[in-house]
């Protein structure tokens, strides 16, 4: 296989369309490995990572788009550049052709002169560029959402500081979830209108809560996604604090929900104290704070996400019932007796950080260690995140697995090929999944493993093997891709469906727990 | 804090600015939602130095 590249100058494609771009490279035939993207100094790097920087593209700069893979032959390398090519063109004519579709404007300022009423900006360029447009955004009396990550702290702070001199939202930097208005922005979910204001620093989190309340026939009036740095000393938790002044000041939101994994030791005195002064009842999700601090605020304390929707819900005389400890002991023990002598451990393969740790933590209170590519200590750490050992779980959202290739959320297949790997090792027992829906992501996430569930059920059929597989799928009926479609799809192809993450992950350890106690009392 | 200008957002009709990949303003429209797309690419074309060239000459808007 011999090296081809192809260079265009002056070309700009945005990072999105340049990571599924490398995605259908890599899905072409007579290809080892390709990359494609702008010629910025990561790329090469990159690049140089997988051997594939020539003389020629180190000479390229950031005004250069450039593709570039080893390939059996010319031929090859042609034919992967023009599937790529035929995924990239459309979008371009729209944006070029056609009077009736909006027009794309130079800069933020042209974009607010076209159009006044714009009063929120969208903002998902490379971490480096981040506070340049935001700045700009703000300026321009836009409210933002900024989906760019990897933004330093002190430009985090920049930019919020700015935002709340001037009255405006700032969600973000590395903001995954907002529903503003009904709308469902970045990588959201379609969710009901209702009484609940939700302001989080955890992306799934709010969506978790949200789709739960959506579920039980209630609503989000907003939900503020604040990233998930924003509650760090650095950062001082200032649109967390602006998020609840907000929801507090709001007529539409009779109840608020606060979401937070961990809060710095400077930042929480604030929360706790403005939270102590909210007029609205508020059920507060703190995962690192003490149980008895938040209560003293007037809050209600709420162990997990599970536990934070199901708390807002008794607020208004509902109840989400989720299954209970007991009938996922039934479940497990309906299929333990299936599983073959060798089967012992849950593999879990996740498409994201904020599920793994829920499922982990879950799953070392009853089954012990969990080995992971992020795992809870670090002695748990997996020498290699392609091969599982013991009870493991994968987190796919990793930079390690979407360097060169869009987040699992956006395109499953990075994901893909853990379910065939796990499948055939003969000690795996369950195969742990999360599904998270959202407009911009895949249509049919379910749908697009389906063949290797299939294909790993038959594999181990054969070996004289039963695997259990056990899925949470996280969306509402609202979404593009109707949560409840994609869990019958799921559950028609024999997998065991959870309500939630948590539920899911209780499952799949609960059923290695009798598993083990089975074996124990047959030795 | 002043909340005057995020309730007016929450009373407005929604109209995004994107700037950024179109996937996102494409996932908006689909919702319903009005959206203004700014063709963004990194200033002067990537290059660092002429980008803090053009700060300091004011030519960043």
């Amino acid at each position: 296989m011999n090296i081809y590249t192809k260079v265009e100058r002056g070309r700009y494609i945005d990072s999105l369309e340049t990571l599924l771009a490398a995605s259908i490279l890599n899905e072409q035939p007579g290809l080892e490995i390709g990359y494609a993207g702008m010629a910025t100094e990561p790329f090469k790097d990159i690049l140089a990572d997988i051997c594939l920087l020539t003389e020629e593209i180190k000479g390229c700069d950031g005004s250069c788009y450039v593709v570039a893979a080893r390939a059996e032959s010319q031929a090859a390398f042609d034919a992967a550049v023009a599937a790529v090519e035929a995924n990239l063109a459309p979008k371009q004519e729209e944006n070029g052709e056609g009077e009736d579709l909006p027009k794309a404007y130079p800069s933020i300022k042209a974009a607010v002169e076209a159009c006044p009423r714009a009063n929120l900006c969208s903002v998902a360029v490379p971490g480096e560029y981040a506070l340049a447009e935001v700045k700009k955004a703000l300026n321009a009396g836009l409210h933002c959402v900024v989906f760019s990550n990897n933004v330093p702290l002190s430009q985090e702070r920049e930019m919020k500081e700015l935002a709340r001199e001037k009255g405006l939202l700032c969600m973000g930097p590395d903001c995954g979830v907002a529903n503003i208005n009904g709308a469902a922005l970045v990588l959201a979910s379609v969710n009901n209108r209702g009484p609940f204001g939700i302001c989080g620093a955890s992306g799934v989190g709010i969506q978790h809560v949200a789709a739960i309340l959506h579920e039980a026939g209630s609503g989000v009036s907003q939900t503020i996604g604040t990233g998930g740095n924003d509650l760090k000393n650095e950062v001082g938790g200032i649109m967390m604090l602006m998020g609840i002044d907000a929801l507090e000041a709001d007529p539409e939101t009779s109840y608020i929900a606060l979401i937070a994994r961990r809060i710095g030791d400077q930042v929480e005195p604030a929360i706790l104290d403005r939270v102590s002064r909210c007029k609205k009842p508020v059920v507060a999700m703190f995962m690192s704070s003490d149980r008895a601090a938040v209560e003293r605020t007037g809050a209600i304390w709420a162990a997990d996400l599970d536990d934070c929707a199901q708390k807002c819900l008794r607020l208004i005389g509902k109840d989400y019932p989720l299954e209970t400890e007991a009938q996922i002991r039934e479940r497990a023990a309906q299929v333990v007796p299936c599983l073959a002598r060798e089967q012992k451990y849950v593999r879990g393969a996740f498409s994201g950080g904020t599920f793994m740790d829920e499922a982990m933590h879950t799953l070392v209170e009853g089954i012990g260690p969990v080995y992971s590519n992020c795992p809870l200590k670090e002695q748990w750490r997996l020498p290699d995140s392609h091969r599982s050992v013991c009870n493991a779980c994968v987190d796919y959202g990793e930079e390690e697995f979407t360097r060169g290739r869009p987040h699992p959320a956006i395109d499953p297949g990075v994901r893909r090929p853990a379910i065939l790997r796990e499948a055939a090792d003969p000690e795996t027992a369950v195969i742990l999944l999360d599904f998270i829906l959202t407009p911009p992501g895949h249509m049919d996430p379910v749908g697009f493993v389906l063949d290797d569930i299939r294909k790993a059920q038959a594999q181990t059929a054969a070996a004289g093997r039963q695997i259990v597989f056990v899925a949470s799928v996280l969306g509402t009926d609202a979404d593009f891709q109707n949560v409840n479609d994609q869990r019958k799809k799921l559950e028609d192809a024999g997998v065991l469906v959870c309500k939630t993450n948590r539920r899911a992950a209780m499952l799949a350890g609960e059923i290695i727990r009798q598993k083990q106690e089975r074996d124990q009392h047959e030795l | 804090m002043n909340c005057d200008k995020i309730l007016s957002l929450f009373r407005s009709e929604l109209i995004t600015v994107n700037v950024g990949p179109k996937l996102f303003a494409e996932a908006l429209e689909k919702q319903g939602y009005q959206t203004v797309q700014v063709d963004w690419k990194p200033v002067a074309g990537g290059d660092r130095e002429m980008q803090e060239i053009l700060a300091v000459l004011g030519g960043l808007d």
